[in-house]
């Protein structure tokens, strides 16, 4: 049974390292950091709007190198914003169907909260979609049973398989934890993609 | 990658799924909903009494999205616990787990459905205890406290064992800022008491005390150091139709010590409403023997 217990800490840390490869920081010139998460392997970083709302933003990426960051694209509405860095071969998680969680699936979330660099919390799934009532009544949502703090913005929300199933972007009241789900991220890109090529 | 740790979140999820099928939404209050468990297949379904601010016009969200009116069978204040009665084919009756298997530490989900979908948390079992009583002198089988975070909405939901089995009822409000949940036997109890009287029957003196010390003397003959001060005696209620002031000490029920609110409460059970009660009172430095009828708590 100890045994057991010593696997699946084992597996937690094992997957805490894999999914940090692909988390970034994002200075963006006042205190702290916000995080990002490395979408594609040629510099394409996705994070918060409101962690991307500033002039000059430098990003740290896993190797330790800071590199100035140029804004693609960003959303306020749906809190998301594209960023690029002049950068190859960066190590990408692979995506997860955020459409497919269910409540009481572990999760885990990486960021900087209060600084702490590439720190990892795990909690489960509370629900999805859009929340009833509450200060939040827009757009779709996965709700976790974690602490988001500052620093968290913008990192990544895994499954237990190490995918990537959301961004994570705030609190709503004093436990509840919010990302926006990945399948959300895909229709922001598109849309963001398909503009460009117009 | 992952082997255990995916197992682990697989089984937590259809843990989440079995249970949720008797995981009902409550409406009984404005804003937001309460959870409710589904007790039997003839459509009984156990929630909490806060959450429930009218008796009527309750609506029950059951797990294949309709929502059905609510028939209220009673409410028992004293265990923050209600029973409704719904028409509609309701979904499946929960799966319950005796308390001798659970242990601390185990885990534990918390689930409530205060939207469509059911959801879910997780925490351990922080405290098992014995019986015990409420702040409202209700009895509790065991005293069972979690870590689970209580999100709004999730009062009246089930805790949920790994295997799907539910092992009591969750609310936040009987103790504040502490996850309290109430067990099957005491749910068992209740429902059968509503079912029978609608209500919980609980003996009543009209009075509001406070525990004070006693006179060395007087407590080295009585063998009691404590007494039962009364600070209110309640206008046409039973302690003052049998003669009690304010400024009298309880300090015996038929030749019961009464040093805490608690061993008052433990002895105003409901059947004893209606019987007569030799009460021992100190007065003017003087003990007094009266005799009260207790009545039924309003």
């Amino acid at each position: 049974m100890a045994a057991l217990l010593k696997r699946l800490n084992d597996e937690l840390a094992e997957l805490a390292a894999t999914a940090r490869a692909s988390l970034v920081q994002i200075q963006n010139g006042g205190h702290g950091a916000g995080a990002g998460t490395i979408w594609h392997a040629d510099g394409l970083i996705l994070t918060n709007a409101h962690v991307a709302d500033h002039r000059q933003l430098r990003i740290t990426i896993p190797d330790g190198r800071t590199l100035p960051a140029r804004l693609l694209a960003h959303d306020p509405a749906l809190d998301l914003a594209a960023l690029v860095v002049d950068a190859k071969g960066l190590p990408v998680m692979s995506l997860g169907d955020s459409r497919r969680l269910s409540p009481g699936q572990w999760v885990m979330a990486l960021g900087h909260p209060w600084g702490v660099e590439g720190a990892l919390t795990a909690g489960v799934v509370i629900g999805m979609g859009k929340p009833i009532g509450g200060p939040i009544s827009r757009g779709e949502w996965v709700t976790v049973s974690l602490h988001l703090r500052p620093g968290h913005s913008g990192g990544p929300l895994v499954d237990v398989d190490g995918k990537l199933v959301g961004i994570n972007t705030m609190m709503a009241g004093p436990d509840v934890g919010m990302a926006v789900p990945v399948h959300v991220v895909k229709a922001f890109l598109r849309q963001l993609l398909g503009k460009q090529s117009d | 990658m992952g082997d255990v740790l995916s197992q682990v979140s697989e089984a937590m999820a259809q843990a989440v799924k079995t249970a949720g099928e008797s995981v009902v939404r409550v409406e009984g209050r404005r804003r937001l909903p309460a959870s409710g468990i589904l007790w039997s297949d003839d459509g009984l379904v156990l929630t909490a009494h806060h959450v429930l601010h009218h008796d009527d016009e309750i609506g029950i969200g059951l797990p294949d999205g309709e929502t059905a009116p609510g028939k209220l069978v009673g409410r028992d204040p004293s265990t923050d616990l209600a029973v409704v009665r719904v028409e509609a084919r309701a979904g499946k009756p929960a799966r319950w787990m005796e308390l001798d298997q659970l242990q601390v530490g185990h885990l534990v989900l918390a689930l409530g459905r205060p939207g469509k979908t059911v959801q879910a948390t997780l925490g351990v079992i922080s405290a098992l205890g014995e019986s015990w009583r409420t702040p409202g002198g209700g009895s509790v089988e065991r005293y069972l406290q979690t870590d689970v975070v209580m999100y709004p909405g999730f009062s009246g939901g089930p805790l949920v064992g790994m295997g799907g089995e539910v092992i009591g009822l969750n609310t936040s409000a009987l103790v504040r800022g502490v996850s309290l949940t109430i067990p099957v036997p005491t749910l068992r109890k209740v429902v059968e008491t509503l079912l029978t009287h609608g209500r919980v029957r609980r003996g009543f003196l009209g009075v509001g005390a406070q525990p004070v010390r006693l006179p060395g003397a007087l407590a080295e003959r009585l063998g009691q150091e404590t007494g039962l001060l009364l600070l209110s005696v309640e206008a046409d209620g039973p302690a003052e139709k049998g003669g009690l002031m304010l400024g009298d000490t309880l300090l015996a029920l038929d030749g019961a010590p009464v040093r805490h609110l608690d061993e008052l409460l433990g002895m105003l059970s409901g059947e004893r409403v209606g019987t007569s009660a030799k009460v021992r009172l100190l007065r003017g430095g003087e003990t007094k023997e009266l005799k009260v009828t207790i009545g039924e708590r309003p």
